[in-house]
């Protein structure tokens, strides 16, 4: 059974359809990427996905349930978590802090407890604490000890989208949903992301579900290609088989001049 | 390949850690990390000060702040304890709440001081001759509360859908209803027909609800101006702690989360609605807590007592001490209910005058003398004028300064002080104006010169003008200014930390 699986998604945005009956799915483990010209819905399929939109129709199914409908940090909490294209970090709080504050949900005490310093308030507090140190760990010098009280605005660039890697992780979630990690970024950092994620799933263990248009770090990532175009899957399969289908390469270029068209 | 990576970006030997031997290349990471570091260290006093305040731990803040507040009550007398300390503290107290939900989850709440009311009236309800009810205390507040808070989820409900200037419309709105509403309901003809039981008296209308028991807790009656002043410190170090505490918790990081973005708060399994109304209940809670002290104390409730006015003076004090800021808040209240009323004396507001004229000098003119020569250059000058006016016309230095010291018979030497001053004063006010605006108008050495006859002309129109209406409409410019100037130095509030929004 695959960990995510979406069946026959639609959304319109008033008459735009802007997924169009979508069915694809991700196997526990996997890297997929999702690729596709500007305007293509990627993002839309993600924002579907983490219930920022609910689908008009269809079922998105996680773990074997179906999540659509679903309040966003609900599904945050089934276990899947994404990162943004335009990164939203809190800007005006610590590195720790971003890291520690995307724990809400795997942790239950309450207000009260918290004013009154009870224990299970105290110990998860602890726990919230070791846990975000972990996450930063694993980004090794780049997120390492001396950043984590320093305002996450001060970052730079590539500090935040890895900051943001660090925040989706520490919700708990076993699937992660990430929106072009290396846009912005220069060739060093990008060779970099790629390790990253290869990285993310071979020893952290998440599943990963990523939207690129860097065909290099496609290439060098993704078990599986699945190429859209306005709102409809076009071609899926390995990243060759993709990257040579004829309605890819149309989506990306524009076909070739048809002699029906040279005609009107 | 991936030995290459672990260093991309930074050339071999730049150490990773800032302030090491060789310092980072400009641009990488580690050199835009520390250089925030650089532009963010404050410099001189001020920063020495702000980062001595850092290092005390945060039970050593509230004995600090709460300290002299503990003390005051030994060395003022009834009316200076009541106006200066009881009303602070309770400004303090109530503008703790409006922190939690503007400052803490930035949501922008103008009916705040409806549930200050909600306490006051709820409490007066409970136990008053006014209602014929004379509930203990140690009952009707936690109740009076509860109800508050309850109200303030009805109430954080529209902030499901509504943010920033939305919720503020929506909000000012339950404020004026709240208004309206107890300037009707006393069963007059004005006020609503109630289902069952018809027209009653609920809050006596626009003549208040009077007669409010002063508090009897457990048998512990609490009626001088004293007794509710400690009541009032005690409750105060009480919510700051407890503060304290929700603040640093998963609740708290989860308020700043969605302060800084709602949308990424919730996919981060923040449930933002949740929170919202969390954070409108713990306001109203504290608010309505507040209202049954403030109830109490008045021994009535009155309707012009939860206007707007209160609402834009909670807002100035939670501004002023830095949104968000517990200290701050404290800070805050005493600035705007303090200065106000230390002002009312001339020689107060004259220290203060003069005060802030100096600071705003040598905080605007740099480099350092600058400013000096523009002092030394405007106390030549005036004893220059001085002498010259009083042998040329003896009427022109004839006049005294009103509430001396010694300060104010130094100044007899300095400032011009005509007896039949009136005319004279209105013209110096007018051509002060104009010296502002041609101030404004040159740069460089001129600006500076030109300040020297500005300066004199400004004590001058200070001493025979404003000073005589100090307990008035100067009080209130004076405190502008200060406000203005304050907010100036430091525009995210005393203990705010400045916000980045977009980098």
């Amino acid at each position: 059974m695959p960990l995510l699986e979406l069946k026959d998604i639609s959304k319109a945005f008033g008459g735009l359809k802007v997924v169009d009956r979508l069915n694809f799915h991700v196997d526990e483990g996997e890297i997929v990427s999702v690729i596709g010209p500007n305007g293509a819905g990627k993002t839309t399929v993600f924002n579907l996905i983490t219930g920022i939109f609910h689908p008009d129709s269809g079922e998105i199914v996680f773990e074997g349930r179906n999540v659509a409908g679903l309040a966003p940090h609900r599904i945050t909490k089934r276990g899947i978590a994404r990162t943004f294209q335009t990164l939203r970090l809190f800007l005006n709080m610590s590195v720790l802090e971003n890291v520690m504050a995307a724990q809400y949900g795997q942790t239950h005490s309450t207000s009260f407890e918290a004013m009154l310093r009870l224990p299970r308030a105290r110990r998860e507090e602890r726990e919230i604490r070791k846990v975000a140190q972990d996450k930063l760990a694993f980004f090794g010098q780049r997120l390492a000890g001396y950043r984590h009280d320093q305002m996450a605005y001060s970052l730079s660039y590539a500090n935040r989208r890895r900051l943001e890697i660090a925040r989706a992780m520490a919700t708990g979630a076993r699937m992660l949903l990430l929106d072009e990690p290396a846009a912005g970024m220069n060739p060093n950092e990008t060779l970099e992301i790629t390790e990253l994620i290869g990285k993310l799933r071979d020893e952290a263990g998440y599943t990963i579900l990523v939207i690129e248009h860097d065909m290099h770090v496609v290439e060098g990532i993704s078990d599986r290609v699945i190429a859209l175009d306005h709102g409809v899957k076009i071609a899926e399969g390995s990243f060759d088989e993709v990257a040579t289908h004829p309605l890819v390469i149309e989506a990306y270029l524009g076909a070739r001049a048809a002699p029906e068209a040279e005609a009107v | 390949m991936s030995e290459q990576l672990g260093d991309t970006g930074i050339p071999a030997g730049v150490p990773a850690v800032p302030g090491g031997v060789d310092h980072p290349r400009v641009g990488v990471d580690e050199w835009v990390a520390s250089h925030e570091g650089r532009r963010e260290a404050q410099k001189g006093v001020t920063g020495a000060l702000y980062r001595a305040w850092d290092r005390i731990p945060a039970w050593g803040h509230l004995v600090i702040l709460l300290g002299p507040f503990a003390i005051f009550p030994f060395v003022a007398n009834e009316g200076n304890l009541f106006r200066y300390g009881l009303i602070t503290i309770l400004y303090a107290l109530l503008a703790m709440g409006l922190n939690v939900v503007v400052g803490f989850a930035g949501l922008l709440d103008l009916g705040y001081v409806a549930f200050f009311g909600f306490g006051a009236y709820l409490y007066g309800i409970m136990a008053s001759g006014h209602s014929g009810h004379h509930l203990q205390a140690e009952i009707a507040i936690p109740i009076a509360t509860v109800v508050t808070a309850l109200v303030g989820l009805l109430l954080g409900l529209t902030s499901w859908r509504l943010l920033g200037d939305y919720l503020a419309i929506v909000t000012l709105f339950f404020l004026q209803a709240f208004v309206i509403f107890v300037n009707n309901a006393n069963g007059g003809p004005s006020d609503f027909s109630y289902p069952f039981v018809g027209k009653v008296d609920i809050t006596g209308g626009a003549n208040g609800l009077d007669q409010i028991d002063p508090f009897n807790l457990f048998g512990y009656h609490i009626s001088t101006t004293k007794q509710y002043y400690f009541f009032t410190l005690i409750s105060l170090a009480a919510v700051m702690i407890l503060l304290y505490f929700v603040n640093e918790s998963r609740t708290g990081r989860a308020w700043r989360a969605l302060r800084e973005d709602p949308l990424a708060a919730e996919v981060m399994s923040v449930p933002v609605n949740r929170l919202k109304l969390l954070a409108f209940m713990f306001g109203a809670a504290i608010a309505g807590y507040t209202g049954t002290i403030y109830g109490a104390v008045q021994s009535g409730a009155f309707p012009g007592d939860y206007d707007v006015g209160l609402l834009i003076t909670i807002y100035a004090i939670v501004i002023l001490g830095g949104l968000g800021s517990i200290g701050g808040v404290v800070i805050g209240a005493l600035v705007v209910n303090g200065a106000p009323e230390l002002l009312r004396s001339s020689e107060n507001a004259r220290f203060l005058f003069y005060g802030v004229l100096l600071l705003a000098l040598f905080v605007a003119l740099r480099p350092w003398y600058r400013p000096v020569i523009v002092l030394l250059g405007t106390i030549a000058f005036g004893f220059v004028v001085h002498a010259i006016v009083g042998a040329a016309w003896s009427r022109g230095t004839a006049g005294h300064i009103d509430g001396g010291g010694k300060v104010g018979r130094a100044l007899e030497h300095w400032v011009l002080l005509p007896t039949h001053v009136n005319r004279i004063a209105g013209w110096a006010y007018f051509a002060l104006i104009c010296a502002a605006l041609v101030l404004t108008l040159i740069h460089g050495w001129w600006r500076t010169l030109a300040l020297i006859p500005t300066l004199y002309l400004v004590a001058f129109v200070w001493e025979n003008e404003l000073v005589q209406q100090v307990s008035g409409a100067t009080r209130l410019i004076l405190l502008g200014a200060l406000l203005v100037v304050i907010m100036n130095v430091r525009p995210a509030g005393i203990f705010g930390t400045s916000r980045v929004e977009i980098v």
